[in-house]
């Protein structure tokens, strides 16, 4: 996207010619991918020749000027379907844009269309019976989970869809999809971007960020979309800075905690292998590589299903008691058990949130960003249930939730980038967690690693 | 609900206290996930959390 903004604006290719190749490819490739619930094909060829027109006559352009993203489903978009995955909401048409929306509106980006998800984010397979399972581009002969809930997102920007995209994250629905696709994906602080006009998963959970190819196109989109909104009460007044200023590719005294336990230790080998290479080239390029101990880490699993099933049921109860029928079996299972949450347990986990939340920060005050894996696994099939770790098999469910949630329960950024791939092609990826507010920290660190290795420049053969 | 099994008179109880009227089937169908869940959640139960104050999200500023 950094690199379309300035072709846009120095006029080496038009906004016309961008949109239309990218709607050409989701033309040509989207129906085995499965990564699209619209494509607004005429509103975005209709916003690029405008672009088009901006550029030629001089007139001052946004930071993403004539750049083309998707947006999961759940972003609400004035006069165009916003399902949230689900065939509840198949002809929900919300009469305005989401904040983040308008914000890359302002900033001169135009809507390649809506995306795949897990039905109401709510699962981190990547899977929906509704629209069709998202495949996993780095694998032609297995059809391979796409990681979720932002499972479109993920194939879209792996396979060249859209250069960018909008994910949100409740227990890793960014990071996930973006560790298996082999792509980009932050999950700024809670209260840096607002969530207001996007469907809910869990409120106190959820998160909204991009997910991209590079670190730096991160950094542009982030830039455009954070910031106070009244109409988001969770949003912080701090003033946005210049992310894209802060990537100096400078590593130099850099403290980086190496989260072994429970985080490395509960990785599979692969998985472990490559992100301890990742602290090696960390500390190659003068960063100061510690390992860090969180003790507490492990009860956020107990924790954000206390809190996520509670306020998720919340928002489903009226449409589970009328249209029960219409869900996802497996999403009405999930929010049926909800039902059996307390208040007792509700409350106890926002307690023991706050001792979570602490022990990040305690982590962070002598280091400043901590370094662990964004999954202890790469992609599994569809359909598989398990996966096998050191310690046996476990559910390919909660494996996948493992090392993101303790992020989404303590509220920390956290960028996930691609760190290594097995010897199969599968990607590998690894998060960078930082102070919160510091998005631009872990960007500059995230950046950095990236202007040392390949791994995000390597593409799917589609 | 303090023992690993379930039975469906306490589910059912639940899920009306709830306000559900889910069926005998449907609650068999999710017997498995709510013992499973209620074993996880007991674990924040054995946590000292001393004075700590809930909190639904980061301190924002």
């Amino acid at each position: 996207m950094t690199e379309l903004t300035r072709m846009i604006a120095t006029k080496a290719v038009s906004p016309v010619e961008v949109v239309r190749a990218h709607l050409d490819r989701i033309a040509a490739l989207d129906q085995g991918l499965r990564s699209f619930i619209t494509v607004c094909a005429d509103a975005a060829m209709d916003a690029a020749r405008t672009a088009e027109a901006a550029v030629v006559a001089g007139r001052p352009v946004g930071p993403l000027h004539g750049v083309p993203y998707a947006l999961k489903d759940l972003y609400d978009t004035a006069g165009v379907r916003t399902t949230g995955g689900s065939r509840i909401f198949a002809d929900r048409v919300p009469a305005a844009d989401a904040t983040v929306v308008r914000r890359l509106a302002e900033a001169g980006a135009i809507v390649l269309g809506k995306l795949n998800m897990v039905e109401f984010a709510y699962g981190p397979e990547g899977l929906n019976p509704h629209y069709g399972h998202a495949r996993n581009p780095w694998d032609a002969a297995t059809h391979r989970m796409a990681g979720g809930s932002s499972s479109g997102s993920g194939v879209a920007v792996a396979a060249g869809l859209t250069p960018g995209a909008l994910g949100s994250d409740t227990g890793g629905s960014i990071r996930i999809p973006a560790s298996l696709c082999g792509i980009t994906g932050l999950k700024p602080t809670y209260g840096r971007v607002s969530r207001a006009g996007v469907l809910p998963l869990a409120w106190s959970m959820d998160h909204v960020g991009p997910m991209t190819r590079t670190v730096a196109d991160s950094a542009l989109m982030l830039g455009a979309i954070a910031g106070y909104d009244p109409a988001d009460p969770s949003t912080s007044v701090l003033p946005v800075p210049n992310y894209l200023a802060a990537l100096t590719g400078n590593l130099k005294g850099l403290r980086v905690g190496l989260l072994r336990s429970f985080f490395l230790d509960g990785a599979a080998p692969v998985v472990r292998a490559a992100v301890e290479a990742a602290a090696a080239t960390l500390a190659g390029a003068g960063a100061v590589v510690d390992e860090v101990t969180l003790e507490r880490v492990d009860l956020a699993g107990a924790g954000s299903l206390a809190v996520v099933g509670a306020e998720a049921l919340a928002y489903h109860a009226e449409l589970l008691r009328t249209r029960a029928a219409e869900y996802d079996p497996d999403v009405a299972r999930r929010l049926r058990v909800s039902a059996f949450i307390s208040g007792l347990h509700y409350v106890r986990a926002q307690q023991v949130r706050a001792l979570v939340r602490d022990e990040v920060d305690a982590a962070l005050a002598r280091r400043d960003v901590l370094l662990a894996p964004s999954t202890p696994i790469v992609a599994p099939a569809v359909g598989e249930r398990q996966a096998t770790l050191g310690d046996g098999p476990v559910d390919v469910r909660s494996a996948l939730l493992r090392f993101t949630r303790p992020f989404n329960f303590s509220g920390h950024p956290a960028c996930a980038v691609p760190c290594g791939f097995t010897e199969g092609g599968l990607p590998i990826g690894m998060q960078l967690v930082g102070r919160p507010f510091d998005e631009a920290t872990v960007l500059r660190a995230a950046d950095a690693f990236q202007r040392l290795t390949d791994f995000h420049t390597r593409r799917p053969v589609v | 609900m303090t023992n690993d099994r379930i039975d469906l008179d306490t589910l059912r109880r639940g899920a009306q206290l709830a306000g559900f009227a889910w069926s005998d089937t449907e609650l068999e169908e999710i017997r498995p996930q709510v013992e499973a869940a209620l074993r996880m959640l007991r674990t924040l139960e054995t946590v000292d959390v001393g004075g700590a104050e809930p909190t639904t999200h980061y301190r924002t500023v």
